[in-house]
């Protein structure tokens, strides 16, 4: 058993101002916990954090809530941030966590040839992909032209292809 | 109002061979334990226990603090894809140190490409020096772009190996954004302070209670 101790995050600037949020109290689609989000919607006081699909890994960090609440989110190794987590609810507000969609970067080679060389520059490059038949697609972390300069003379050449097809 | 015990706060530090991983984390460890804070480290070599070795004789810290792990061929495995080796030294250090606030985690020394997973950290550092030549924020490397605090070290040296600092400065920020960047020269410790503070600050290092 771990001990049970006060947690002091007020080691620099503004910590005291932080609401910490410590746990994760339910989801949002919970039957109990849904009423009261509703009843806590109507009066305005649902307040949401959004993460990237990286970020919701974190199990501390700074944020700031839709309405400007600045919050540090402490949890336990164990927990694990999923798109509705509710992280807190009170009587006069609630803090709800949101999953933004990952940034995929789809891409078609024209032969292939091109396709080996590809997915060779990917994997040399660490980047996280997902096949998709014709497609390949990479995770975009970070700015998107850090990706799309590496990538300059697949395109120049038109050995690949960026394509939008909405996914 | 008692929380429960949400563990340590865990920090990475990455970055290419003899950037000074080792040399920073000896500057920030005096610096925390005179702040009260409670630390502990985790060193990951390829095959030998040198730089645990070089923290337990340093009379920083109490080398029962200190952990080593034998990362093999391939550093970076250790603390992105299969991250378990380190995740289970930190749980040992939490449950042999009951009020440990921070641990500090030192990758084996990689390449450019060697990032942490958030698996095992919740923040982390990428280590370049000046002397591994001026153009390395240019070429993004994971390690620089997605770090959430990179450091510039041996500023010291700029000097003799003709870097640009103000350029590498400069080119870092454009592909970093925001997120913070500092120089530092950990011979000296110039720096160090607003690295660590940095730390405290996002990693929300907590102060065990006296
Ligand atoms: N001049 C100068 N030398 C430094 C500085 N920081 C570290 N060094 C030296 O650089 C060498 C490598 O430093 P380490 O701290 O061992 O580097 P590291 O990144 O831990 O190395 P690995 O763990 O082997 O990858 C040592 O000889 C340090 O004394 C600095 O700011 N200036
Ligand atoms: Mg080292």
């Amino acid at each position: 058993m771990r001990a049970t101790r006060r947690h002091a995050y007020t080691l620099t600037k503004g910590a005291a101002d932080l609401l910490v949020l410590n746990e994760i109290i339910g989801q949002a689609g919970d039957p109990d916990i849904s009423r009261r989000l509703h009843e806590l919607d109507h009066l305005g006081k649902i307040e949401y954090i959004t993460f990237s699909k990286e970020d919701a890994l974190r199990h501390r960090v700074r944020v700031v809530t839709d309405h400007g609440t600045e919050c540090a989110v402490v949890l336990r190794r164990s927990a694990r941030i999923v798109d509705g987590a509710v992280l807190l609810l009170d009587d006069d507000r609630a803090i709800v966590t949101r999953l933004s969609e990952r940034n995929w970067l789809s891409l078609v080679p024209r032969d292939i040839a091109a396709a080996l060389e590809l997915g060779y520059q990917a994997g040399n490059n660490h980047w996280t992909v997902r096949f998709d038949g014709p497609v390949m697609r990479i995770a975009v972390e970070g700015p998107e032209r850090n990706y799309l300069d590496r990538l300059a003379a697949f395109f120049s050449d038109r050995r690949v292809t960026r394509i939008d097809d909405g996914r | 109002m008692t929380d429960t015990y949400p563990g340590a706060a865990r920090v990475g530090i990455g970055g290419p061979v003899g950037s000074g991983k080792t040399a920073l984390i000896e500057q920030i460890v005096p610096r925390v334990i005179k702040r009260g804070i409670e630390v502990g480290v985790i060193t990951n070599d390829l095959v030998t226990q040198e730089d645990a070795q070089r923290l337990k004789r340093s009379g920083l810290i109490d080398p029962e603090r200190v952990i080593a792990v034998e990362t093999g061929a391939c550093p970076h495995t250790a603390i992105r894809e299969d991250p378990s080796l380190n995740i289970h030294e930190a749980n040992v250090l939490e449950d042999t140190f009951e009020n440990l606030d921070l641990i500090l985690i030192e990758s084996g020394g990689d390449n450019l490409a060697s990032t942490f997973s958030l698996a095992l950290v919740d923040y982390w550092l990428f280590v370049i020096d000046v002397a591994g030549g001026d153009d390395i924020p240019r070429k993004r490397g994971p390690g620089v772009v997605l770090s959430d605090l990179l450091v510039i070290n041996k500023t010291d040296l700029a000097p003799y190996v003709g870097a640009d600092v103000d350029l590498m400065v400069r080119e870092a920020k454009a592909v970093r954004g925001e997120k913070p960047l500092y120089l530092t020269n950990c011979r000296t410790g110039e720096g160090v302070d607003a690295v660590l503070e940095q730390v405290l600050h996002d990693a929300l290092v907590a102060r065990s209670p006296k």
